[in-house]
């Protein structure tokens, strides 16, 4: 693998209220943004469920985003607040079986925050750039295949 | 059957001589407080009183998962790839007798309507040197299903130990000469008596008589009182020399490439029998539980003539309710 | 004080209670859990330093009677558990009959000698050998010597480690896991009808005894603790291959403890911590 070449793949999680909304601001206000992150629109960040972000490191992503509504703000009123719980617990344990808080990120973003959501993107491609592939979840993966012919 | 002595000199020496890249050698070491069987072990501990490993070896032939084929899908082709599968050849010493028998048990249901390629060439390619147990604890019941000690099957050789520094070393099967004539071709013959300590038996039971009383028993209060105490993992069917079950799933790489898979899976989980449409025959533990017992000592010895169990005891040993399996099949037949 | 036969005796022949999950010896007198059910049954009761099982495992895996009430025989840990499950809605506190024992702390094997080396690590954290929350009580409790606690070395060590270093450590020992789920089944704190290992649409946990699926299974088991493990230790004690699980949990109790100021299974009427929400909660780590 070629590092200089090397692009990340982030995937971002956002809500459908806020977050969407606000990237979707970004792109029709024309801000310049790096195109590394994927979204996935779920329909509020307490519907994200840790296993999806397992799951996003498996499928070979260098980082991950989760991004919703600022606390009061949430469509179902208490959703991000709930979420808030899980990622203090899910960040620690993350950090404790050895993946990086470097490759996990969380922000609010809400829908007119469309420079915000700019900037906490691009930092965070930037972020995982830096930190190179996150190659040990990958492995563990491709250990699976590692027979398949190409 | 042909017999040398054989010191331990000769072991180690027999280890250091085999050509690493054609051989790997699997035996027990220890691990902090337990006994494991260890890949390519520098230390392998020949010691008869040495308690069962936690897991029997079986994953060495019947690993706990394994891939049948790799698809690739390009355009509107769909490939499939086998796996590589190493030719290297197993030497196991020191292998418990219980832990020796289960091969030829395995290898009937193995190779009874369709032949498992994966496991008769792992077995084909393995040398089990097995070696007098001299070990019993609660758990154990060998003797109750036909094994003792001493017993042979499965070993293409046996170790008895002679004294403190000589083993008398049987050769059971022809792999096993051959074994003996290639490795080891210097051993002096054996021809003095083997002194054979007796087992003391302290739970004997009828495995025929055993096997007639769950076929008449399908409802039995007996299940119940097992069924209720049993949560339902499957510690027992994986540490047991002799489960076989698995669970075949295809996994994907990416949207255009994957595999099918093999891999363990055990009667006593919910969902082993549970129906697509979510109707599930085995729906209680009570259910699940006399499947397990039923199998191993009534169905499969209808089947093949023997019971699908050794007496290892690590189900006992390590069953987080407590359940004895050699309790259950003892009340059975003493009833 | 009555003993644990006699209030068990009283319970069932009044009919107070369906059936008391407690202890028995079997034949060569291994402790195992047992379900009496009569007042003969009764008899065969007993609880000692190896009742190592965490019974409360037992009040959602059988059926209670509706309106019906079930006794269990439990030591201070099971209580917690007891608790926790009351605090998750999944008994109702009239539902069981505890009689809480006096413990002297529990050791892992039945032929383990009762001595310092052999006593459980959770012991020495159990404040409060006495039960907390019962309905009877029996049993003495007898001075025991404090265990080492080995483990927290070894977390004080990963705490100081890389994260490259910790995840070597951690894929060294996830490859051990067969996918038994001994840890799964024998967890108070794992009720789930259909567990998330067992949802294949879309398969969210690899079902592979490999290094991948061993990874998912076992960071969303102890993710799946967050705030609701009790500290029983049982999903250690039934690991076949010695996984050191409690690690695990045991980090998601500290974080429980440390941000939250929590502990699961202390006050039937304290709402959970997961299933509950501060405004202030701490949010340094989101931007």
């Amino acid at each position: 693998m070629a590092e200089e070449k090397f692009e990340p793949k982030v995937v971002a999680f956002v809500c459908n209220w806020c977050t969407y909304t606000g990237a979707d601001l970004a792109g029709t206000s024309r801000l310049k943004q790096e195109p590394n992150a994927r979204l996935i629109r779920v329909p509020c960040t307490g519907r994200i469920d840790p296993v999806f972000v397992i799951k996003a490191f498996e499928s070979g992503a260098d980082g991950v985003l989760i991004s919703g509504c600022h606390p009061g703000d949430c469509h179902y009123n208490t959703g991000n607040f709930h979420a808030r719980r899980r990622w203090t617990f899910f960040k620690e344990l993350l950090n404790f079986v050895g993946i990086d808080s470097t490759r996990l990120h969380f922000s609010w973003v809400s829908a007119s925050e469309g420079k915000k959501w700019v900037d906490v993107v691009n930092g965070v491609i930037d972020t995982v750039r830096e930190q190179g592939p996150f190659l040990k979840y990958k492995e563990i993966k491709e250990h699976d295949f590692q027979e398949i012919e190409n | 059957m042909k017999e040398f002595i054989i010191n331990t000199d000769e072991i180690a020496n027999l280890i250091s001589s085999l050509p690493a890249d054609k051989w790997d050698i699997l035996a027990p070491a220890k691990d902090g407080k337990s006994f494991d069987y260890v890949l390519s072990s520098d230390k392998p501990i020949i010691n008869s009183e040495a308690p069962p490993s936690k897991i029997s070896f079986k994953e060495y032939f019947f690993p706990k998962s394994e891939t049948l084929f790799y698809y690739k899908r390009e355009a509107n082709e769909i490939s499939l790839t086998e796996p590589k599968f190493a030719e290297k050849k197993l030497l196991v010493l020191a292998a418990k007798p219980c832990d020796a028998a289960s091969l030829p048990i395995l290898s009937k249901v193995f190779n009874w309507d369709y032949k498992d390629e994966f496991f008769n060439k792992r077995v084909n390619n393995s040398v089990i040197i097995g070696l007098s147990c001299a070990y019993s604890d609660e758990s154990c019941f060998c003797t109750s299903v036909g094994l003792d000690r001493n017993n042979t099957k499965g070993s293409d050789i046996f170790l008895t130990p002679f004294n403190d520094k000589q083993y008398v070393l049987s050769v059971v099967s022809d792999k096993g000469d051959s074994f003996v004539k290639e490795f080891l071709p210097n051993l002096t013959e054996f021809t003095g008596t083997k002194e054979t300590k007796e087992f003391i038996d302290n739970k004997p039971f009828d495995y025929k008589k055993t096997k007639d009383w769950i076929a008449a028993n399908f409802e039995n209060k007996i299940w119940a009182e097992t069924g209720e105490v049993c949560i339902g993992c499957a510690q027992c069917a994986f540490v047991c020399p002799t489960c076989h079950c698995f669970d075949i799933v295809d996994e994907n790489c990416d949207l255009n490439c994957g595999r099918r898979i093999k891999n363990w899976d055990a009667c006593q989980f919910g969902v082993f029998t549970k129906h697509a449409s979510g109707h599930n025959p085995r729906n209680s533990q009570e259910k699940r539980y006399r499947q397990r017992v039923s199998h191993k000592f009534d169905y499969y010895y209808e089947k093949f003539g023997e019971v699908l169990c050794t007496g290892c005891g690590r189900c006992t040993r390590g069953c987080p309710a407590g359940i004895d399996i050699g309790e259950i099949v003892f009340s059975i037949s003493n009833q | 004080m009555p003993d644990l036969i006699e209030i068990a005796k009283g319970l069932l022949e009044s009919k107070e209670v369906s059936f008391i999950i407690g202890y028995t010896k079997d034949r060569f007198g291994r402790v195992k859990p047992y379900i009496a059910k009569s007042v003969e049954d009764a008899n065969n009761l007993m609880f000692d330093h190896h009742s190592i099982h965490n019974l409360a495992v037992y009040l959602t895996r059988l059926k209670i009677p509706e309106n019906g009430r079930v006794g269990i025989v439990a030591k201070s840990c099971d209580i917690k558990a007891i608790i926790a499950l009351i605090q998750e809605n999944q008994i109702k506190r009239e539902q069981v009959y505890i009689i809480g024992m006096n413990c002297s702390g529990v050791v892992t094997h039945s032929t383990d000698e009762w001595k310092k080396e052999n006593i459980q690590i959770k012991c020495k954290y159990c404040a409060d050998k006495a039960p907390m929350l019962y309905d009877a009580v029996a049993g003495t409790a007898e001075p025991f010597e404090q265990p080492d606690d080995t483990q927290e070395v070894l977390m004080q060590k990963l705490e100081t480690m890389s994260s490259a270093e910790r995840w070597d450590f951690w894929a060294k020992e996830f490859e051990k896991c067969i996918k038994c789920y001994a840890c799964r089944q024998v967890c108070p704190m794992c009720y789930c009808e259909q567990c998330l290992a067992e949802k294949n649409q879309p398969q969210w946990i690899t079902t592979s005894p490999t290094p991948a699926g061993n990874f998912s299974w076992n960071i969303i088991k102890a993710f799946h603790m967050a705030g609701r493990c009790v500290g029983c230790h049982e999903c250690e004690r039934a690991c076949p291959m010695g996984i050191p699980l409690t690690l695990l949990t045991r980090k998601m109790g500290m974080v429980a403890g440390k941000e939250f100021n929590y502990r699961h299974g202390m006050a039937i009427d304290q709402p959970t911590l997961v299933g509950s929400y501060n405004f202030n909660d701490n949010e340094d780590f989101i931007k």
